[in-house]
């Protein structure tokens, strides 16, 4: 990838929704709360273009409440337009304010009721809380395309724990801000850890996602010539001797700081490998251990990779303290690869 | 009870029948979970009309019963939204949810008029219930969503055209101060439109309160007609036959147990068709020892079972009495779980059983009673239980490998077992195969069949002949021989 300075970026700069336009699906998640990823799912509902579209949206477990459950700061609304398809729970529609037409009842439970697909009769500010499982969302999604939504967008929870991966949406677009730390380099650095581990590529074997299929408790999968299964506890350090032509270890769950350290430590053994996880959610990898394993040459791989669109940066904190914008734009599109975009949001947007 | 434990209707491959069953609608689902015996005879030969009914249906007009039950596929179970009509304002779901519903009564319910002028079924009746739907749909364009229509209230129509104004405003503008008053005036226009809603669906919820009964109604009758479908379609699966109800003896031609025979199956070996009259009073099943008798028993015990849940039963033919009470006693079903020796846990049951018989006819089941003690005074106690039974209000049937019990009861069946093999062929047959393996051929030899046997006939002495084939070493074979 080429990599544009500071001033040849800022000269081809794009809007957020120029970013995004080209895709039918789209998921948004966040460093942390507050991170203002309701605004930026507002700013695409705004952008005049994308409304052509008929746009559908839920999210993965609970969002766009007024008051943040969890910090009680105020949180903006999501506004969408008459025609726009929600997929929300039953006991958020009293608070969704958009005149409703229910479409269907899905029987995916969640702990605010059966979610309810409606479509919006006027403009107004809506609720989310869509399905936890991203299998019940694939399946959701697939519905409200059959319902006519063109673009679906999936607002997703804080944190890389419910990602969504390229099965669930084309792109992605993560937020950060000033709420996910006080220190501003701190802030830059977290996102740009987290940017390099979304941004792990797919794994280019075919026949190790086969192979992985085989796989019913096994923790753990060796790939050379031929796969070799290992449960849960295996020494992993004498299995990669004894299976020296392995070129891949494909890791069931987390890929952590501890399951890596012994291996890379060892010197037993000098061929580079691929390390290998079904997403990058379960990438648990310190900035540190990700240099350990560049410097012996392993790479990380995912099976199922996401789309990185853009960083969306708010320098406004929900905390009383703020960033310097332009600072703030300008280290955190030093510090990654990914387009980065400001979206200013005070708090007091309802829009 | 004529109902039987969980464990015994496991056993017995009662819940592997029922496990077979597939109703299409969630109200079928709900009848199968919820599945009762009959009260009665009449009961039980009402619902075995309707069986019969629909099996003739779905020779004669098959692509009806398909496409009921494909609607029944999108049947969901709104009885929470039904119990709701008439109390608080129904919310949108479930309004949603009722009309979806009758939406569905209306396409069902001609089509089950076309099936019911012939079956003319008993106790169930679907019918559409276009005023409840009217209220819901006041459009008239049967769409099967719901939104509050600005035809139930002017008032509700003036505030959205209101709402609407500002709203378009709002997109007119670009994201600053200037919108705070259009936002603040929506929102107040958004509580306004959402209180005449509220006053809707309250009027709604006591409007549709009259059809609450009927849509119930309807919700039974899916389900019960759901349920007999899946009966029909098992009887045919099965080749199962339309038990008749008597008050006069009880006869089954070649019966059998699908969950037995799939376990037989599995091991490559078959299922032996049962033929068997029990009479009142007290039957007795002696046999070899592997096996054969408690598979005799459980098949009945499936089939008189199913007769009372109103199923067609796995025979050629069949004859049932009507029971108020079934009750097995087997050693393997008395668990251990009493804290009893397994001989302690039969008597404690026979003596629970006996006091329950006296309430009404009963069915008894009894495996090897009394097996687990010393043989003479086992044998005494399985004789007098089958002369006590003899004269009870109850049909019972009881293996026995004692001398001597058999003679007392009035039918005595046997199962064949090896009595019709040749022993020398059979000898030379598994010479060559591992120890091990024996049992399995052996078993494959086995005749499970049931013979009646005349008062004068020998029981079978089968043990000696699979101790000789299981190739038991000769020095014991010689000391048992000899004494």
């Amino acid at each position: 990838m080429t990599h544009l300075t500071h001033l040849q970026r800022l000269s081809t700069e794009k809007t957020l929704c120029d970013l995004i336009r080209g895709y039918n699906s789209l998921s948004i998640i966040g460093m942390c709360k507050n991170a203002g990823k309701t605004t930026v799912l507002n700013a695409i509902l705004r952008d005049t273009t994308i409304a052509e579209h008929t746009l559908a949206l839920t999210s993965i477990g609970r969002d766009g409440e007024a008051m943040d459950l969890v910090t009680g700061t105020k949180k903006p609304g999501i506004y969408v337009r008459k025609g726009s398809l929600i997929a929300t729970a039953e006991r958020l529609l009293r608070q969704c304010d958009i005149t409703k037409e229910i479409l269907f009842t899905t029987g995916i439970a969640t702990p605010l009721g059966e979610v309810v697909v409606l479509r919006a009769r006027s403009d107004g500010s809506v609720q989310l809380a869509g399905p936890s499982m991203v299998t019940q969302l694939v399946e959701l999604s697939h519905r409200l395309r059959e319902l006519g939504a063109e673009k679906v967008v999936i607002d997703g929870a804080a944190g890389r724990k419910t990602l969504c991966s390229r099965r669930l949406a084309e792109a992605t677009v993560l937020c950060t801000g000033a709420s996910c730390g006080r220190s501003m380099d701190t802030v830059v650095e977290e996102t740009a850890h987290v940017c390099r581990l979304l941004g792990t590529k797919e794994v280019d074997n075919p026949f190790l996602a086969e192979a992985v299929m085989l796989m019913e408790n096994h923790r753990y999968l060796l790939f050379g010539q031929e796969p070799i299964l290992l449960a849960a506890g295996t020494d992993l350090q004498e299995a990669l001797k004894e299976h020296g032509d392995s070129r891949y270890l494909y890791v069931e769950g987390a890929v952590t700081n501890q399951l890596l350290d012994p291996l890379l430590r060892s010197g037993a053994l000098t061929r580079g490998i691929k390390v290998v996880a079904r997403d990058a959610s379960r990438l648990f990898l310190s900035p540190d251990a990700l240099r350990r394993l560049h410097v012996r040459k392993w790479e990380l791989r995912v099976l199922e990779c996401i789309h990185l669109a853009a960083i969306a940066v708010n320098p406004y904190s929900a905390y009383g303290y703020n960033f310097d914008s332009t600072e703030f734009l300008r280290t955190m599109t030093d510090a990654v690869t990914v387009p980065v975009v400001n979206v200013e949001d005070k708090g007091d947007d309802v829009l | 009870m004529i109902s039987l434990s969980h464990e015994q209707k496991q056993n017995i491959g009662f819940t592997y029948v029922m496990d077979q069953l597939e109703p299409a609608s969630s109200y079928g689902r709900e009848a199968l979970r919820n599945l009762r015996p009959a009260a009665s005879g009449e009961e039980v030969e009402l619902e075995l009309d309707n069986i019969n009914k629909t099996l003739i249906g779905l020779t004669e007009q098959v692509k009806i019963y398909t496409r009921i039950e494909q609607l029944f596929r999108s049947v969901k179970n709104i009885r929470g939204s039904i119990s709701r009509c008439g109390g608080e304002a129904l919310g949108e779901v479930d309004l949603f949810e009722i009309k979806r519903f009758l939406l569905q009564l209306c396409e069902i319910a001609p089509l089950f008029s076309k099936i019911n002028t012939k079956a003319h079924y008993h106790g169930i009746a679907i019918s559409e219930l276009n005023g409840a739907l009217e209220l819901l749909d006041p459009e008239g364009n049967r769409v099967a969503t719901f939104y509050i229509s600005g035809r139930y209230s002017p008032a509700l129509t003036a505030i959205r055209n209101e709402k609407l104004q500002v709203e378009q405003q709002i997109r007119t503008l670009s994201v600053g101060e200037e919108n705070k008053a259009l936002l603040n005036q929506r929102s107040e226009l958004a509580a306004r439109e959402q209180a005449e809603e509220d006053a809707i669906r309250f009027r709604l919820s006591r409007e549709l309160r009259p059809y609450a009964e009927a849509m119930i109604r309807n919700a039974d009758a899916i389900g019960r007609l759901d349920l007999t479908l899946q009966k029909a379609k098992l009887a045919v699966r099965y080749g199962a036959c339309h038990p008749i109800i008597s008050e006069n003896g009880m006869r089954f031609v070649e019966m059998t147990n699908p969950q037995l025979a799939y376990q037989l199956m599995e091991r490559g070996n078959n299922f032996t068709p049962l033929t068997m009259e029990l009479r009142q009073g007290a039957t007795v099943i002696t046999g070899a020892n592997m096996g054969g008798k408690s598979v005799a028993l459980k098949t009945v015990a499936l089939n008189v079972q199913l007769v009372h849940y109103c199923f067609y039963v796995f025979a050629q033919e069949a004859t049932c009495e009507f029971f108020d009470s079934m009750h097995i006693i087997s050693e393997d079903l008395e668990a251990a779980d009493r804290g009893l020796s397994s001989f302690g846990g039969e008597i404690v049951r026979l003596q629970e059983v006996l006091q329950e018989m006296d309430k009404g006819f009963a069915f008894v089941l009894m495996d090897e009673f009394a097996r687990g003690t010393n043989p003479e005074e086992g044998a005494a106690i399985a004789r007098g239980v089958v002369a006590y039974l003899n004269s009870r209000n109850c049909v019972a049937l009881l293996s026995t490998h004692y001398e001597g019990v058999a003679e007392l009861a009035g039918t005595h069946y046997q199962v064949i077992g090896l009595e019709r093999m040749n022993p020398d062929v059979l000898e030379e047959e598994i010479a060559n195969i591992p120890t091990k393996n024996r049992v399995a051929r052996i078993a494959q030899y086995m005749d499970y069949g049931l013979v009646l046997v005349n008062e004068n006939q020998k029981p079978p002495r089968d043990a000696l002949n699979i101790c000789r084939l299981l190739g038991l070493d000769d020095e014991i074979m010689y000391l048992i021989k000899n004494g």
